[in-house]
């Protein structure tokens, strides 16, 4: 069972994310589900999905069949977090010698520029390091704001996460699972920008 | 066919589809929005043909619509979620007693947590209060069948039959093999009958009341001895009772047992009975411990399993076959203790001497959702807690040939079963187990004691599910930098924050309550915003608004409503104002759509879901024709404009309103983004705490000559979408639009 949390802030782009891998996980003939935040939570709030692949075989021979949509703690080979302070909620889920690919770009959410001590990402991500340092995981920190603005859209944000975490090589798909995915799943208008986002993503 | 990754929801509509569904109608709300956009979509695009569906302005609207459809023959879909079949109770109540004649299925959804909702009530509680059976789905491909099989079931029993998923069934996304094409099933040729049963009269009632209870205890019956609907509350078995004759098979012989093993070591005396998702969870839960008690060389208990998929009526004989010989059962379920009542109640029928955990004894938590984590911990306990035989030398969970069967559990005190599951396998289980001893008669420093009744082993294997944790404050250091909280805000440049801050502004320090209302408009409860006082159901805040009135009439009276929520359910609110002459000032913050839940249209949109434009209703107009008075209206994105209207609003006496609007910003292109001049900007803070917008931060290091070394705002230029509301709190004019 291969298990991957994406986090980040509602309108981030999480849900297109986790369509993506549920695609490559499809075209491999693995059972996936996927679980999503939406409604309320949406609005600006921390919104998760779950993405989940039988890519075992069972006992008897079939493919694993997955029966929560839901994943259990400590159980993601992969978190892609689309920003640092959701990158430290979903903690919990990275399994022991998982993979944390997280946005260094912090979202200031109303709450924090509110208080005498707005938050900013660099506190969090010192103790992302120190945190997982010495374990077996894996921290990957993306510069996502320099990516952005190569690939020269916002909206690439999801794309240039996942392409960055399957570049790691530490889940069982590849780039080339995640450009297939995209000419299946994106809109025709937006999908040589998400494969250039790929590709500057990779380098 | 095709394989399609669908949401949970668009399963449903796919299923509904397939059956032939004739006609669909419902009111958005999450999380059970998007089987009517489903159904919609397929149709304006060819694949389904010949299927009606319509946003109805509410839910009772939408039941009251299909009752008359289904009189006529046709099959039809009912949706909405948990709250909205309050709204519809008043039709399904007496919709079961007429009876129906083409296949009417009710799709409601419901939401543990609630991650969306008012409340956590629940559906299937609902179905036996209206005596209306209910399907409870444990997965989206279950539901896809439980979906067909109810238009069928509909029929024929002459009953309108409940869906009801929750959340992470409606919000699960597989992938379904669903048909290209959809045909809406042929209207039967006499159409609709007229007959005097389709009129509710007391004496009719009566007799129909008798009809209702005969079906129910048929299909009760029939969910135990009809073997195409078996699968709807499945049995099985596992852990040691795999050396076990298999379930239903009744004088099977077992397999020749291993060595160390007995007989009754391989019966089970434990139970596990789950409803909806809890039952995927508790399966995946199994399967966990299962697979980590082979590592650690233990092996689960003998238990039987069982998933009740039609909690309404209750398939009590399976539920009997399913118990026999059981000791003990745990219920695994989310919101209300239904599964559990019906195992009582199944104990008292049958005399059987069989313990019911659940969350009546907080054996299970009491509210909200329920994951595998909490499952898998459950499970774990009470499989441990469970009196272990006196093989020291084999680590196995089971009865020592006759042993007694103990429990440590108390059901009578429900306040120290809490404790021990809270506190998992500690002394004080172990001291209830030696008092138990000492009760059987039984030696307590005997072979039963101590080891091997358990330590907590399994327990012990799912203890500790997260490896890592971001400690919010403390030992590790991260104190330096604790997380934000993120809760659900107005989207930076929403119209209503606008609205919000104008009545404020124009209210200055007179004393008023603000009534809010359902939508995204509830999120004006938030700092710095402050301006809901009170949230209850939909449409209520203009009718709460009057009780204050009358209550407090020195203050002013403030009644938020968002356009569809207005048509749904605050006309008859407003006419009471203006009947009964209550002083108070609507605000409908008109932002052309029912946003919270996707953008859906409504009555004064004009737009419908299969395409047709009516003229849409004006809002103004309905108010005029209620006798209101006076009507303002402003652009909530123009302060000086907003201010003054509601000012002339508030100091109307007499029920006012002020109509502010402005499209929601999910249906108009951002304008260029917001900037602040560092140059001028003073770190004042006026653009955060007067109007709170997610696309301002502030940057406590950013230094300049208006501000020294206060700090300064900045604008996230990916959130501003450039409405320009800030650009006018700003006292110093440091804010301005990017050329």
């Amino acid at each position: 069972m291969l298990n991957v949390l994406l986090c980040g802030i509602g309108g981030q782009g999480t849900v297109l994310a986790a369509k993506l891998l549920a695609q490559a996980a499809q075209s491999k003939g693995w059972q996936v589900r996927t679980a999503e935040t939406i409604g309320m939570a949406q609005r600006g709030g921390s919104v998760v999905s779950h993405v989940r692949m039988g890519n075992d075989v069972g006992p008897d021979g079939a493919p694993e069949s997955v029966e929560s949509p839901l994943l259990p703690l400590g159980s993601a080979a992969l978190v892609v977090a689309f920003e640092p302070s959701e990158a430290a909620r979903a903690l919990p889920y990275l399994a022991p010698d998982g993979v944390l690919v997280t946005a260094t770009t912090a979202v200031q959410p109303v709450t924090a520029a509110l208080s005498k001590k707005p938050y900013q990402a660099e506190g969090v991500l010192a103790n992302l390091r120190a945190l997982l340092a010495g374990s077996p995981a894996t921290l990957v920190e993306v510069d996502d704001a320099a990516l952005l603005s190569q690939v020269g859209s916002p909206k690439a944000l999801n794309v240039v996460l996942l392409a960055t975490a399957l570049s790691q090589g530490h889940v069982p798909l590849t780039l080339d699972d995640l450009r297939a995915a995209v000419r299946a799943c994106v809109k025709p208008a937006f999908i040589d920008m998400n494969l250039q986002a790929i590709n500057i993503a990779a380098k | 066919m095709a394989k399609q990754l669908l949401m949970g929801n668009a399963a449903f509509a796919h299923a509904a589809l397939e059956s032939g569904v004739n006609v669909v109608a419902g009111y958005p709300g999450t999380p059970s929005s998007e089987l009517v956009e489903t159904v919609a979509a397929l149709r304006a695009s060819g694949a389904a043909e010949g299927v009606y569906v319509e946003w109805s302005t509410n839910e009772k609207a939408a039941l009251e619509m299909l009752a008359g459809a289904s009189l006529c023959g046709a099959r039809t879909l009912f949706t909405c979620k948990q709250v909205g079949l309050n709204v519809a109770s008043d039709p399904l109540l007496s919709l079961n007693y007429v009876g129906v004649k083409g296949g009417t299925v009710l799709f409601v959804a419901d939401d543990p947590g609630p991650i969306s909702s008012q409340t956590e009530q629940d559906t299937r509680r609902f179905a036996s209060f209206a005596k209306v059976p209910v399907l409870d789905p444990t997965s989206p491909e279950q539901g896809f069948s439980m979906m067909k099989l109810a238009f069928e079931l509909s029929e024929a029993y002459g009953t309108p039959i409940i869906v009801r998923p929750t959340t992470r069934i409606n919000h699960a996304s597989t992938y379904f093999d669903v048909q290209e094409r959809t045909v809406a099933r042929e209207l039967p040729k006499e159409g609709f009958k007229k007959d005097p049963k389709w009129v509710i009269f007391p004496k009719r009632s009566f007799q129909a009341h008798g009809e209702i209870n005969d079906r129910l205890v048929a299909m009760a019956r029939d969910f135990c001895t009809e073997e195409r609907l078996l699968w709807l509350n499945p049995v099985t078995a596992g852990g040691l009772a795999r050396y076990d004759a298999p379930f239903d098979e009744e004088g099977g012989q077992p397999a020749a047992l291993p060595e160390g093993l007995t007989p009754s070591m391989v019966k089970p005396k434990l139970g596990i009975v789950a409803g909806g998702v809890s039952a995927a969870y508790a399966r995946e839960a199994l399967g966990l411990l299962e697979q980590r008690a082979a590592v650690a060389g233990l092996e689960l208990p003998a238990y039987r399993f069982m998933q009740v998929g039609t909690p309404f009526p209750f398939p009590q004989d399976r539920a009997a076959d399913f118990a026999a010989d059981l000791s003990s059962v745990l219920v695994l379920e989310e919101l209300d203790h239904v599964l559990e009542d019906e195992m009582l109640k199944l104990t008292g029928t049958h005399h059987l001497d069989l313990e019911i955990h659940g969350k009546l004894d907080y054996c299970a938590r009491d509210r909200g959702e329920n994951d595998v984590d909490d499952i898998a911990r459950r499970i774990a306990l009470f499989f441990d807690i469970y009196v272990r035989g006196g093989v020291a030398e084999v680590p196995w969970f089971g009865p020592v040939e006759g042993a007694p069967f103990l429990s440590l559990f108390d059901s009578r005190q429900a306040g120290v079963a809490k404790l021990s599951w809270e506190v998992s396998f500690d002394q004080r289980v172990k001291d209830r187990h030696r008092a138990l001893l000492v009760e059987a008669g039984l030696d307590p420093e005997g072979p039963f004691a101590g080891a091997e009744y358990g330590e907590g082993q399994l327990s012990a294997l799912v203890a500790d599910a997260a490896p890592y944790e971001y400690a919010p404050a403390g030992d590790q250091g991260q104190g330096n930098a604790p997380l934000p909280v993120r809760p659900p805000v107005l989207c930076a440049g929403c119209p209503h924050r606008g609205s919000f801050y104008a009545v404020k502004q124009a209210l200055g320090k007179r004393e008023a309550v603000y009534c809010g209302d359902i939508g995204c408009y509830t999120l004006g409860n938030a700092a710095p915003l402050f301006t809901t006082d009170t949230c209850l159901c939909m449409g209520a805040g203009i009718t709460m608004a009057q009780g204050f009135n009358v209550v407090e009439p020195h203050k002013k009276q403030i009644a938020f409503v968002g356009d569809s929520t207005f048509f749904a359910s605050g006309m008859t609110g407003m006419a009471n104002a203006v009947y009964n002459g209550h002083d108070i000032t609507l605000c409908v913050l008109d932002n052309s759509t029912t946003a919270m839940t996707g953008s859906q249209p409504h009555p004064g949109t004009g737009v419908t879901l299969m395409g047709a434009r009516r003229r849409p209703i004006s809002i103004r107009a309905v108010l005029e024709a209620m006798g209101v008075e006076c009507i303002v209206r402003a652009n909530p994105l123009d302060v000086g404009e907003s201010v003054m209207a509601a000012s002339v609003a508030i100091d109307f006496k007499g029920p006012s309103a002020v109509l502010f609007e402005e499209p929601c910003i999910q249906l108009k292109k951002p304008s260029a983004p917001a900037r602040v001049d560092p140059q001028t900007c003073t770190g004042c803070k006026k653009c955060i705490t007067e109007i709170g917008c997610p696309g301002i931060g502030f940057n406590a290091g950013a230094t300049g000559p208006a501000s020294g070394k206060r700090g300064q705002a900045f604008v996230d230029r990916s959130l501003c979408n450039g409405c320009g509301l800030c650009l006018q709190v700003c006292p110093f004019h440091s804010l301005r639009k990017e050329a």
